[in-house]
């Protein structure tokens, strides 16, 4: 869907911002860009929708090389949300949302119909929002709107810079639950960039770690926490390795490498169940606040078995001996 | 002849000739100067050249620092040399445009500079032209800015402009120029009084327009519940 090859960008003065970058990003696969400020992360991302020009390689969109493309054509294609968010303060929520689709000459009942679907996908009632200023809401609101014009034009890729980097922990942790809730149903490609592994981890079904314009390592969150290809990589995990592997070790996992229990007693209609890409913390929170000794477990509406307290904190524990053996 | 009606009966139709004359001067003034600031300074808030800016800025404020009777005469002498009229009309729109220069252009300026640098970037990222970005992003916002330079300009403009009375360009000046020579009250009073409530008439219009072009969204709270 996006294709870096060879790309490369570099300021006068010697500065190396991307190195020989080559990578690809796969049709509907969250695609997390991660690194320490300056690592070029943002010029990357930026250089997508042309932003900032690579210096040599060539940038595919779609199959397409996009340097001969007309640069407000490709950006119309490509949803942008910025962790400064940069909403128009003189537009009112619904007039924000509605700008690409205004640039394209959308019939107006089509605008407010789009605005009012988008307003709904990110949890905010319509009618109460609509016709609000950026001014009257609050910063997890106005990112909820950030993310939302993104969307608008129901672009086949969007492009989010650190997105939920302003917001409190709590609220970063619900929008990016809700937004992976979403990215579920609307299965976009996305081109994320943090700084922030855990997001990182949470948010990607790969992750590209970066360090002084240079790819260090790609690879899906459970490989980078299990793996790490190289010295840089190991000391950027550092100490959080055992939170990380309980974050990407899923449930789904943990159930292949023990037998699964017999699904007759699993067969709880409604009770509280796990999903199978429940994270390890995710089946421990469960387990702590349900208070059973067995959990059921979820896929797509499919039972695939039951999960034991007892064979979670046994696997806790193996994890937490891995991360020792690996200090 | 004494009392209102005695000193509306001599000099009544010359003061509304002069006032005339005084909004004349002014509005040629102000549309000259805006058309020249305006785009001058959005075109210089855009350059994002710091070092051509603030000269720029500095020789619009060298001018500001000239008294501005010392301007009117500098103007003559200039023009005198160049062999340009020396009085009349255009030396005294000459000064008047050059001293309305500053406030337009450091609120115009300002104005499209304070828009944020991210809203600036997701206009672009989303597929704005330039074009688009001024018009319905820079410019919407520094409007009321702009506006509040026009305003503080207008006002500046109306009390120099009697100081144009002394090279022949007519208005209110002449008036008070005319009570001064021959120490007549009346004449004072019929050059100063129009002049005043000009300049407070156009405060409170342009104030008022100023704020009626103040984007919703960017009043405050305590504004926007009035």
């Amino acid at each position: 869907m996006i294709v870096f090859d060879h790309v490369c960008k570099s300021y006068p003065g010697g500065v190396d911002a991307v190195r020989d970058l080559t990578l690809e990003v796969n049709e509907g696969e969250t695609l997390v860009l991660l690194g320490t400020s300056g690592c070029g992360k943002t010029t990357t991302l930026k250089m997508v929708n042309r932003l900032i020009e690579p210096t040599s390689g060539h940038i595919r969109v779609r199959g397409a090389d996009i340097m001969p493309q007309d640069p407000i054509d490709l950006r119309r294609s490509i949803g942008y949300a910025i962790q400064d968010i940069g909403l128009f303060p003189h537009m009112t929520v619904g007039e924000n949302i509605g700008v690409v689709p205004r640039l394209l000459r959308w019939p107006r009942e089509e605008v407010a119909e789009r605005v009012d679907r988008l307003l709904t996908m990110v949890g905010l009632d319509p009618a109460d929002f609509r016709d609000r200023f950026p001014v009257q809401l609050s910063g997890g609101q106005q990112q909820r709107i950030g993310v939302a014009r993104a969307l608008a034009a129901d672009p086949p890729i969007v492009l989010m810079d650190e997105p939920f980097g302003a917001l409190d922990p709590i609220t970063r942790e619900r929008l990016q639950d809700e937004f992976i809730e979403l990215e579920s149903e609307i299965r976009k490609t996305v081109l994320f960039v943090t700084h922030d592994i855990f997001e990182a981890v949470k948010m990607g079904d790969r992750v590209a770690l970066l360090d002084e314009g240079a790819l260090q390592q790609l690879a899906t969150p459970s490989e980078l926490v299990e793996s790490p290809a190289n010295e840089f990589v190991d000391q950027f995990l550092g100490q959080h390795r055992f939170q990380l592997s309980l974050l990407t070790r899923t449930v789904k996992t943990l159930m292949a490498e023990l037998p699964s229990q017999d699904l007759a007693s699993a067969e709880a209609p409604s009770g509280p169940r796990l999903r199978a890409r429940s994270s390890l913390v995710e089946a421990l929170n469960m387990f702590k606040t349900t208070n059973r000794e067995s959990l059921p477990v979820y896929e797509s509406g499919r039972c695939l078995g039951v999960l034991q307290k007892g064979q979670l904190l046994y696997m806790i524990t193996q994890v937490l001996g891995e991360a020792g053996e690996g200090q | 002849m004494n009392g209102l009606a005695g000193f509306l009966d001599k000099l009544g139709a010359e003061m509304v000739q002069r006032t005339y004359e005084h909004v004349f001067l002014t509005f040629v003034a102000m549309a000259i100067a805006i058309l020249v600031a305006v785009p001058l300074g959005i075109a210089l808030a855009r350059s994002r050249r710091p070092g051509l800016t603030s000269a720029i800025m500095g020789l619009a404020g060298v001018i500001q620092t000239v008294p501005s009777l010392a301007l009117i005469a500098l103007i003559v002498v200039v023009f005198k040399v160049v062999s340009w009229p020396t009085v009349g009309v255009v030396p005294a729109l000459v000064a008047l445009v050059l001293y309305a220069l500053l406030p337009l252009l450091r609120n115009t300026y300002t104005g499209i500079r304070q828009v944020d640098e991210a809203t600036i970037e997701v206009a672009t990222g989303m597929g704005m032209t330039s074009g688009q970005i001024l018009f319905q992003v820079e410019l919407a916002l520094a409007l009321p800015v702009i506006m509040a330079g026009i305003r503080i300009a207008t006002v500046w403009t109306i009390g120099i402009a009697t100081l144009c009375g002394l090279i022949g360009a007519g208005g209110l000046g002449y008036l008070i120029l005319q009570g001064l020579r021959s120490v007549q009250t009346d004449y004072l009073l019929a050059g100063t009084l129009p002049a005043a409530a000009l300049a407070l008439l156009f405060d409170g219009i342009l104030g008022w327009v100023e704020g009626w072009l103040t984007p919703e969204g960017l009043r405050t709270k305590a504004e926007r519940s009035k």
